[in-house]
């Protein structure tokens, strides 16, 4: 990529994608919004999975801390709005940490597994917590900024927020940090043997990964207005996985096409047949045959090497 | 509350049997689960839906079969055949080409799987309840100090055991089980030694969805049959499976025996959070033990 | 990176093109309801209900000269693809109102979307008394009963038996409790001589009750109030049956005399359970039940439960509405449904003016076998009229006012 073209190609597209809600319909640019924001979920995954070769199985549960986080500051503190949409990321990274300290000792699978576990536990939680979350029905009817509570408005927010996040991503990985997390993946031995903190830096992505997820979880609640426990469900957290994985996890922008086309195609698809899990299904199965390296890993020339479970 | 009057009351040995044939159940199921982990190392997430088609083929044996005690001890052998063919047509159609792909595809191939099966449920046995009664040689309860416990629960209770012993002699006794589990310590040695691996993978997955197939017969009496069964169990699985030791079969009999008496003595001594118990359970062995409580084969 | 930019030019542009919906002559009526797993049972009588009512009003000529017609989408129980769904058919759909949910968490996501778009939105399956209590607006209205009002309605049955010691179980969910905690507290203002021994509670989905079984048996009370919804209501009874827990302690399940829960179960279900239901086709033995009954048969081929009368009178008073207002104006049609009253099989219904809740009876029995059915009826049943067991419209402005 040349230093040259990308950022000008990058604005352009900002500012087609920010006058977007001037020509869509209401509910396409609706659809928007949750593509953006899924992606946005999606691209935060892949930093712990992708880049780190972290197995985060549990991923959807710092995206519904982030957006119960947001949701309880608006309706129950009284605090201004900014201080409620960076509680609900800041929760979801400390929840991050903490999940962090406890699996990250233990290796890929295990790590996956007592991580799904973990945030099962947090999800029991707030589904039971009736006084405080308000159970399996959630919260509706969440206040918001005038600002943002219009749907134009609560689009070119989501918007923002999402380019800001994943430009910051973007950033992340092309550091030195980022070079040194993928150094990790491909070879933790040999990045320990060098003289790195292997845990310290994994811990770092997972509580970077986990605020970012957070962000996510806060735009839900602008676009929603609602926030329910299945958001925390595993099951959405293999589906994030799904995303990355479809659009290919060693790109940096897989996850983002991964996560608009499964959106897409849950929200257009669901209109037309009752076998959506089917179709889902038959899909990812395909991928996982045909396109191992999903599908904007078809273009990638650079292959990963498979890794050793047991490492 | 007073515990210590609920603890020791005679109420106790009955929980405990209560907790040991809802162990047989989670046994059951997490060892086949437990195998696949062990051998094959796919957490597999498509093991609920196993299940579930267990419960369903085996409403539809009884029904074919008019009910009674004979359809249900056929639906008890049928059914999980019919799994264990499933699974047979999954590992050679589908996983016997992808062993060399990272476990991460595997893992979400079976989730994949795990929405397909749900959806073919759904479009061969409809989307609304199923029940099977149990026949009536097992209704009604036998009373153990004036509480009563069901003869199908005790029925359980008998078969967990006989199903160990079986799950032990074929690993112990059989040249696939040595064979699987010689694999499931070193895959590639026991290749390089000249055995087709394939058929010991095909073996495994094959018992694997046989077992959880039978868990899903055996429970269908017991409860409504109906699309989603599989994700209830499924995190239960994995959370047995995790702190008996991956890969483990007699950790998976130790976390089921945890997760079930956890459970049933939990509800003795503070009803209203018994069903948190089993996961302090998990909380409490993890943090001792991060990698569970048996040795992990992995 | 470029290639990423031109992936998503590619998918915006495709985005783009898909067209959107229009608005023809006709009434248009938005299903979102859960078409996919266990709750069909309850959801496919609705929407069968609602159906039959609309062929025969379309058949006469229609609503001021229009045809009702409906979309449905499936929520598959889950809220976020609810609402999706309801943002779909309102904004792309265009249609005139939305009916549905029997998932109370999607029932009170949509409501409050539909506050925001001013769309009326009749609930058929929710049981939340928040979505017409706590949280009830102008454009929700209620076409079942809630929670609260199963509560009271129990309570006032109860209230005339002469057991004490009560224990309280069920599943731990929102609608568990809420029904537990709405039968007993009316109790005890009614009664103040029971007593609650105890309480347990498992999780959604339990299979296995006898732990509990025997747990509360241990404690010999004389009455259990069993808070069980869905799946847990047929899991239950079985574990009843297998147990006997039936014989030795009586227990009251909410729907538990309803088809939905006796049906599946066939001779096998347990005998002498207490419960409550909206609609029993074989009760009221009256003309209007008889031919509802009759006619649902003919066109379905089986016997209609409560989801069949929920759907039959929301097609009733859609129709009714919209000829009073005179027009297709969603404004006139709210002004015109309030406090509108139409005949039912169970006799009149009326539409509050006050929280936009249906009044309707509740029937309280006690399963028994039936020679003349291959499964379980209710036996012993009172009738408890509607307004007997209605929150007051004070009550539930002091609860919107909260």
């Amino acid at each position: 990529m040349r230093r040259s073209a990308a950022p000008v190609l990058l604005l352009l597209l900002l500012a087609t994608l920010l006058a977007l809600p001037q020509v869509l319909p209401r509910f396409h640019t609706y659809v928007a919004a949750i593509v953006l924001l899924t992606a946005l979920l999606a691209t935060s995954l892949n930093l712990a999975i992708g880049y780190t070769g972290l197995y985060q199985f549990g991923h959807a549960v710092f995206y519904g801390v982030g957006a119960y986080g947001t949701a309880l500051m608006l309706t129950r503190s009284g605090l201004p709005a900014p201080v409620a949409f960076l509680v609900g990321p800041l929760a979801a990274a400390a929840l991050s940490l903490v999940m962090g300290l406890i699996c990250i000792r233990l290796s890929k699978l295990y790590f996956g597994m007592l991580q799904i576990s973990l945030g099962s536990l947090v999800w029991a939680v707030v589904y039971r917590w009736y006084s405080f979350t308000g159970g399996d029905d959630g919260i509706h009817g969440i206040p918001l900024p005038d600002m943002i509570a219009s749907p134009k408005g609560s689009y070119c927010y989501t918007l923002i927020v999402t380019a800001l996040c994943v430009f910051a991503m973007y950033r992340i990985v092309r550091s030195p940090f980022g070079k040194v997390i993928q150094g990790i993946r491909d070879n933790p031995v040999r990045a320990a043997a060098i003289g790195v903190d292997v845990r310290l830096h994994q811990l770092a992505v997972l509580v970077i990964a986990g605020f970012f997820g957070g962000v996510a979880g806060s735009l839900f609640v602008v676009v929603e207005n609602s926030v329910f426990p299945d958001m925390m469900f595993w099951t959405f957290s293999l589906e994030v996985l799904i995303m990355c994985l479809l659009g290919g996890m060693y790109t940096f922008f897989g996850p983002f096409v991964g996560a608009s086309a499964i959106v897409l195609l849950r929200v257009f698809a669901s209109v037309h047949t009752p076998y959506w899990s089917l179709l889902l299904g038959t899909i990812l199965t395909l991928v996982i045959i045909f396109l191992p390296d999903g599908v904007l890993g078809v273009f990638a020339r650079r292959s990963i090497p498979k890794e050793d479970p047991g490492a | 509350m007073d515990f210590a009057a609920n603890l020791f009351s005679t109420g106790t040995l009955s929980q405990i049997l209560v907790g040991l044939s809802r162990t047989t159940i989670l046994f059951i199921v997490s060892s086949g689960m437990s195998l696949i982990l062990g051998v094959l190392r796919i957490p597999n997430v498509a093991h609920g839906s196993l299940y579930m088609i267990g419960a369903f083929a085996a409403w539809s044996v009884i029904q074919f079969l008019g009910g009674g005690l004979f359809a249900f001890l056929a639906a008890m052998i049928v059914a999980p055949l019919v799994v264990a063919a499933v699974g047979f047509v999954l590992e050679r159609g589908f996983f016997s080409y992808l062993y060399e792909r990272e476990h991460l595809m595997l893992l979400l191939l079976t989730f994949a799987f795990m929405l397909i099966l749900g959806d073919l449920v759904k479009i061969v046995w409809g989307p609304e309840y199923r029940s099977v009664t149990v026949p009536a040689f097992f209704q009604g309860s036998a009373e153990i100090f004036g509480l009563p416990l069901p003869w199908y629960n005790l029925f359980l209770l008998l078969v967990g055991p006989c199903i160990a012993v079986f799950l032990w002699l074929v690993i112990n006794r059989t040249d696939l089980g040595k064979l699987a589990r010689a694999a499931a310590v070193d895959g590639e040695m026991v290749g390089a030694v000249g055995i087709n691996v394939g058929w010991i993978f095909a073996f495994t997955f094959v018992l694997g969805s046989f077992l959880a197939g039978l868990g899903g017969a055996l429970i269908a009496p017991m409860v409504n049959i109906s699309l989603g069964m599989d994700h209830s169990l499924i995190m239960e699985t994995f959370l047995i499976v995790i702190i008996g030791g991956l890969g483990n079969m007699w950790g998976a009999l130790l976390g089921s025996l945890i997760f079930g008496l956890t459970q049933s003595l939990g509800i003795l001594i503070w009803p209203q959070f018994g069903i948190a118990f089993p996961y302090l359970a998990v909380v409490a062995v993890l943090v001792v033990r991060p990698r569970g409580l048996l040795s992990s084969t992995w | 990176m470029r290639k990423g930019v031109l992936f998503l030019a590619v998918f915006l542009s495709a985005f783009c093109m898909v067209g959107s919906g229009d608005a023809g002559d006709t009434i248009k009526v938005g299903f979102v309801d859960t078409y996919t797993g266990p709750a069909t049972t309850f959801t496919n009588d609705v929407l069968d209900g609602f159906k039959m009512a609309t062929e025969k009003i379309n058949a006469k000529g229609g609503v001021l000269g229009k045809k009702i017609t409906y979309v449905t989408r499936d929520d598959k129980f889950k809220p976020d693809i609810g609402l999706t769904m309801a943002k779909e058919l309102i904004l792309k759909e265009n249609v005139d109102l939305l009916v549905g949910t029997i998932n109370s968490a999607t029932a009170l996501a949509v409501s409050d979307l539909c506050k925001k778009e001013k769309i009326p939105f009749i609930v058929t399956f929710s049981k939340s008394d928040k979505i017409t209590g706590e949280k009830g607006h102008r454009y929700v209205f209620g076409m079942n009963e809630n929670t609260e009002m199963a509560g009271r309605a129990t309570a006032r049955a109860l209230s005339k038996k002469k057991f004490v010691k009560y224990w309280i179980a069920g599943d731990d969910y929102e609608y568990g409790h809420a029904i537990a905690n709405g039968v007993f507290n009316h109790l005890k203002t009614l009664n103040p001589k029971v007593q609650l021994l105890g309480q347990s509670w498992w999780k959604v989905g339990e299979t296995d009750f006898t732990p509990y079984i025997t747990q509360i048996l241990a404690a010999k009370p004389d009455f259990v109030i069993v808070a069980t919804g869905g799946g847990g209501m047929v899991n239950f009874q079985k574990a009843a049956q297998s147990t006997g827990f039936n014989k030795k302690v009586p227990f009251y399940q909410h729907t538990a005399i309803e088809l939905s829960t006796l049906s599946p179960q066939g001779q096998n279900a347990p005998e002498g359970v207490y419960g409550t239901a909206n609609y029993l086709f074989y009760f009221p033995d009256t003309k209007e039940n008889k031919a509802f009954v009759e006619e649902f048969r003919k066109a379905y081929n089986r016997y209609p439960k409560s989801g069949a009368l929920y759907g039959y009178m929301t097609a009733q008073f859609i129709a009714k509405s919209f000829e009073k207002a005179g027009k297709v104006d969603r404004e006139k049609f709210i002004d015109a449904m309030e406090g509108m009253t139409l005949p039912s099989p169970v006799g009149n219904m009326e539409m509050r003016a006050c929280d936009h809740q249906v009044t309707l009876p509740m029937f309280f029995g006690v399963t028994k076998k039936s020679p003349k059915y291959d499964f379980l009826i209710a036996g012993d049943i009172v009738s408890v009229p509607g307004k007997d067991y209605m929150p007051s419209c004070a009550e539930i402005a002091k609860v919107r006012a909260k």
